[in-house]
């Protein structure tokens, strides 16, 4: 574990994850939440756990986004918070 | 997404030659077009390879998932419906038991040619004529986990599929949203 | 124990603290959200800052500046020159492989949770016709009343 690129990695972890609940339209919050459980996947790697690390890019970056995105294209695109 | 709703006469008829074409008869990008099918048979490589690359246990879902993304990235360049052709409803059906069916029957056969209740699921007294490790990693790696794969990547574009699917209000199938 | 050990002790354990800022995060979208696409996206930062949490607990350190450790690998599959330089009789400290097997577990049941709670707000859409959870109390309100 490289404790700068660890600090980095959870400081914009947050910054993700508070844009993805504020932004208004949702199709930007799906794709900010893969960008999220991507940068997690990350962390979670260099914490020396590649298999967890593996599985979280796999599923929860990639077939859960997707989907989410499914999901969107038989409902409404704006939220009104 | 946006699509290209006006376009030359020629490169329509382009488009129509190639097969480029959706659902609806609009014209796709070539860009996502060719893209996809390099990547398509790469990430389904990459799947098998996430399977049964290793011996040992392990991998068979995040292959299914890596297989399933593939069906998913299938369907979202060249329809739903399409998607909808290449795995229709009830080969997905018989796919997704097939692989419950291929991890409970490994486990069975063990019991039977054992002639024991408390072999379930023991691959390495399986007789085969390799030594005991290697005929736990083969049964595991080549039985097990593509069993495990196959249910896996079966639902998971099955999800897909339901999902995105929908049913105008004619009750005429849609095949292609836009998102 | 002195404050400046307290501190030290409350910096040294910074990755449990941001597991705790996403929890509440997760928290507030899953509370304090009206759309419910909103509060799924809340679920899974909640879920994923637990998966942190452990993932954390697993993990070692040995030096002050977080050297030491590999993943949880049988060290003649090792590939690096890592083993080349410490010899085969050298001793490897890992991350512990339990966590990590807990947390696959976790991390499928998410996928499957985010699929059913996906189908059910597609059905809430189909019966209400919104996703915003206001309108739907108050549409649920007006049918009582009319009924």
């Amino acid at each position: 574990m490289i404790i700068p690129l660890d600090l980095a990695l959870l400081f914009f972890l947050v910054v993700i994850g508070i844009a993805a609940l504020t932004v208004k339209d949702l199709l930007a919050a799906i794709v900010l939440l893969g960008a999220y459980s991507f940068v997690m996947a990350t962390v979670w790697v260099q914490m020396h756990s590649p298999d967890v690390g593996f599985t979280e890019a796999a599923v929860g970056a990639g077939a859960s986004t997707a989907l989410m995105i499914a999901a969107l294209s038989r409902l409404e695109r704006w939220s009104s918070d | 997404m946006s699509k290209r709703t006006v376009s030359k006469k020629g490169e329509r008829e382009a488009g129509k030659k190639e097969g480029r074409e959706g659902a609806d008869g609009e014209e796709r990008d070539v860009i996502v077009d060719t893209v996809a099918r390099v990547m398509i048979p790469l990430s389904q490589m990459f799947a098998l390879y996430v399977m049964i690359g290793t011996e040992g246990a392990g991998g068979g879902f995040q292959g299914g998932v890596i297989f399933a993304a593939s069906l998913i990235l299938l369907a979202t360049v060249f329809g739903v419906k399409k998607g909808r052709d290449v795995l229709p409803e009830g080969e997905n059906a018989i796919l997704s038991s097939l692989g419950l069916y291929i991890y409970a029957g490994v486990g069975l056969l063990c019991m039977v040619l054992l002639w024991g209740a408390a072999e379930y699921l023991n691959y390495g007294a399986f007789p085969l004529p390799v030594e005991y490790a290697l005929r736990r990693g083969y049964l595991v790696t080549y039985a097990v986990e593509v069993g495990i794969g196959i249910t896996v990547a079966t639902v998971f574009a099955s999800l897909f599929f339901d999902l995105a699917w929908r049913e105008d209000v004619l009750g005429r199938d849609e095949g292609r949203r836009d998102l | 124990m002195g404050i400046e050990s307290l501190v030290s002790h409350v910096i040294e354990k910074y990755n449990y603290w941001m597991a705790v800022i996403l929890m509440l995060i997760g928290l507030y979208g899953t509370i304090g959200k009206d759309n419910l696409i909103k509060k799924l996206i809340g679920l899974n930062i909640f879920q994923t800052a637990i998966i942190l949490f452990f993932i954390s607990l697993g993990d070692v350190r040995t030096g002050p500046l977080g050297e030491g450790g590999i993943a949880p690998i049988l060290t003649e599959h090792l590939p690096w020159s890592a083993v080349e330089h410490a010899g085969n009789e050298a001793t490897f400290i890992y991350a512990s492989p339990l966590p990590h097997v807990l947390m696959l577990t976790a991390i499928v049941v998410s996928a499957a949770t985010a699929a059913v709670a996906l189908a059910l707000i597609v059905r809430i859409y189909e019966e209400y016709g919104t996703i915003q959870e206001e309108e739907i109390l108050t549409k649920e309100i007006e049918r009582e009343r009319a009924e």
